[in-house]
């Protein structure tokens, strides 16, 4: 089941500045209103690394993490679900989804997972 | 305002400490600086207790509760201060505010921190708990991980070398064998940990591209200050020395949302804020304690507090001005790298280093001759939250 | 006291042919170089000189790993186990790790322990290698069997071959255990198996000379804190 992207991103009304994650007051403005914003279409590789040494939860050997820029502007940082030897490049445009990152306390967690676009 | 003086300071031996509790090694810290400053049989009138994980690893909640009855300091003022691995910055900066207002004679401040009760794996999620729980945390990133990924792009955008990283590494591990505090004390060379292909085993990857050797360990261990104002210092057995500047300044939670992520703002502001109070410039700086948890991080900051010029760090290092006898020697104590970051611990003993340096107390492989002014850099978070202190000796 | 050859042909078991292990040597961390090789029999009883302190080492599981490691290498000294073998690491001779195995039969190897007796210099994980490269490269067997007593080596070898999960219990008796194929161990070998041969000379001609021991207080010292190295 393709689940919907759960990021909501937030532009303040005053003077357009975009957030993610939420924060009461504008970065920018200090505004106080803001309009939700889906993040849209697929996302810009703009940093990452594999990480070996793993906090506790994970079972797994490895695990890569990024930066992403989609392309209505909204920022977020996700799990690159990539071998470790796939040659990933900054600037390289993946396809977002949403899907289970981790497992706590028996319960699949969700968040952004990203795949280079073939 | 008060000018503030250190006049006493203490610290035990990083590293791994199995035998001590918490509250034992705070004790054990605080006692010597007590000492040190001739109050060994008398109170103080405030604490600051800088830690970050007692709640969470020792299931310990309120030690500055605990240590002031410990250490039979009642009826002082009891704070505990936490602000991530910057706990012991905030702990001494208060501390400095507090003597500087005048509501308070005598304060210690004391950091300090037991990580390796637990395992490792414990110990990296402890300390990716300071990272956004949704945005960040809940996709297992590690300090590590956000310290490869920031690393990537300061490579990729000033150019610096893995070789940098390497001289960084081996010259702090190289000062850690001269001191006995520090956790690790081991010398390290650049055919085992990069030039030979033994290096993918001695050095692995945790989090590319930094490597085992470009992260500092995980140590307990603890530090403290004494500090009063300097006008009621008469006849000190010791030159004083004053804090004569502090600034901290903070930037976005997460890394995604700063405006360019290989610009450390809150370093170059904290820094600028502690110098200019201090008054003085970069240039005046004799010795530096930078915050190198990432081999790094000691070259960013030794750019955005203004030693180098942006893309400069990384060639200074090589050259060996950061070494002892360069032009500006940064962490001869070893850095974190090597003296070792029991995270509530570091801002406090940065400052210890220093006072010894300024006292012209340290032996001469590690004495900075004529050492006069000296700054620290303790970073909280990922760089979202940066505290700086300057401090100078003065000659009577 | 005399043996009775005659009870010992009875008591012996048989033992497979096990080709040697060609020594080879590590650059270190901190630049001094290991030599790993093969012990033989007779080298046991210098050996234990430096496994006995460690039995009283209750930190990192010290203690239950020697005590086992113990055993294994006198069965081996007294011809009481099948196909042991013991590979050794050596700094300017002196003893700094201690790995061992045995062949359960042609096709499966039975992982014993792995003692790094100075520590924070990956010596532990050179010498598993070592021996995984034995298993696969030199007895040419399938598979070998591993468990792990403590957390460190549970991260080091389940988590970074990786290696797979069984329902095979291990001889050691505790947990079920865990199994290196030739093709996990031909695709890690790449970021985990290292080392140079031949050795050079004088390399060799010093470990080979004798098997150096520090004292109880400094092999204590060295698994229990890491101060002045």
């Amino acid at each position: 089941m393709k689940r919907e992207i759960g990021i909501v991103a937030y532009k303040c009304k005053k003077c357009g500045k975009l957030h993610y994650p939420f924060h009461d007051r504008c970065l920018a403005c200090k505004g106080r209103e803001f309009e939700q914003v889906k993040p849209q279409g697929n996302a810009k590789l703009l940093t990452f690394t594999r990480i070996y040494n793993l906090p506790w939860g994970f079972d797994q050997r490895y695990l890569t993490i990024g930066v992403v820029e989609f392309e209505n502007g909204v920022k977020a940082m996700g799990q690159l679900k990539v071998d470790e030897s796939y040659p990933l490049e900054v600037g390289m445009t993946m396809q977002p989804s949403w899907e289970s990152v981790r497992v706590q306390y028996g319960e699949d967690v969700y968040g952004l997972a990203l795949r280079p676009l073939e | 305002m008060r000018d503030v003086a250190v006049i006493g300071v203490g610290m035990i031996p990083f590293g791994r400490r199995d035998e001590d509790t918490l509250l034992e090694m705070l004790a054990y810290a605080s006692l010597k600086a007590l000492d040190d400053a001739g109050l060994g049989d008398k109170t103080v009138d405030a604490v600051y207790v800088g830690n970050m994980g007692g709640g969470i690893i020792q299931h310990q909640t309120a030690i500055a509760s605990s240590l002031v009855d410990r250490l039979s300091l009642l009826p002082a003022a009891a704070d505990v201060v936490e602000n991530g691995p910057a706990s012991g910055g905030s702990a001494v900066k208060n501390g400095v505010l507090a003597v500087a207002s005048g509501y308070y004679d005598t304060v210690l401040v004391v950091g300090g921190e037991k990580m390796r009760e637990t395992t490792g794996w414990r110990a990296t999620d402890f300390v990716a708990t300071m990272t956004h729980p949704q945005a960040e945390y809940i996709y297992g990133v590690t300090l590590p991980g956000m310290a490869g990924m920031f690393t990537r792009l300061y490579m990729e955008k000033y150019g610096v070398t893995r070789e940098a990283l390497v001289a960084v590494a081996i010259k702090n591990q190289h000062m850690g064998g001269l001191n006995p505090y520090a956790h690790v004390e081991m010398a390290i060379t650049k055919e085992g940990i990069y030039d030979d292909h033994a290096s993918i085993v001695n050095n692995p990857t945790i989090a590319d591209p930094l490597h085992l050797y470009d992260a500092c360990p995980v140590s307990d261990g603890a530090a403290a200050l004494i500090l009063c104002p300097l006008e009621k210092l008469k006849n000190p057995a010791k030159p004083p020395v004053v804090i004569a500047g502090f600034g901290q300044a903070t930037d976005t939670h997460t890394l995604q949302e700063r405006e360019d992520p290989t610009d450390l703002k809150a370093v170059t502001l904290a820094s600028q804020q502690a110098l200019e109070m201090a008054k003085l410039k970069p240039s005046d700086i004799h010795v530096a304690e930078l915050h190198d948890a990432f081999t790094i991080l000691e070259i960013a900051e030794s750019e955005h507090v203004g030693f180098f010029k942006k893309g400069e760090g990384a060639k200074a290092a090589l050259s060996g001005k950061t070494a002892f006898g360069g032009t500006i020697p940064i962490n001869l104590s070893g850095g974190l790298k090597a003296r070792g970051h029991p995270v509530g611990g570091t801002g406090v003993a940065q400052v210890v280093d220093i006072v010894w340096q300024l006292r012209h107390e340290l032996p001469k492989e590690r004495q900075v001759k004529n050492a006069k002014n000296g700054l620290t850099v303790n970073f909280g978070g990922f760089g979202n939250n940066v505290l700086s202190f300057v401090l100078r000796r003065v000659e009577q | 006291m005399a043996i009775d050859m005659e009870l010992e042909a009875v008591l012996r078991p048989t033992q497979y042919p096990m080709p040697p292990y060609p020594p080879k040597v590590i650059t270190l961390a901190n630049g001094k170089k290991m030599v790993v090789r093969q012990a033989v029999r007779e080298d046991v009883p210098e050996i234990l000189k430096s496994v006995h302190p460690c039995l009283f080492i209750e930190r990192d599981y010290y203690d239950i790993v020697s005590a086992r490691l113990y055993g294994e290498l006198l069965a081996w000294f007294r011809h009481r186990v099948k196909s042991e073998y013991c590979l050794m690491g050596q700094v300017d001779g002196y003893l700094v790790g201690v790995v061992n195995g045995r062949m359960e039969n042609e096709k499966v190897g039975m992982s014993y322990h792995t003692l790094a007796i100075d520590r924070g210099l990956r010596i532990g994980s050179h010498l598993f290698a070592a021996k995984m490269e034995y298993h696969m490269e030199y007895l040419n067997q399938e598979e070998v069997l591993i468990v792990a007593e403590s957390p460190i080596g549970f991260r080091r070898w389940m988590i970074e071959y990786p290696l797979e999960e069984t329902k095979i219990p291990h001889e050691l008796g505790g947990g079920d255990s865990w199994r290196l194929t030739r093709e996990i161990y031909f695709k890690a070998k790449p970021r985990l198996v290292v080392g140079d041969r031949p050795v050079p000379p004088e390399l060799m001609e010093e470990a080979e000379a004798d098997i150096k021991f520090a004292d109880d207080d400094t092999i204590r010292e060295r698994i229990a804190g890491l101060k002045g190295r």
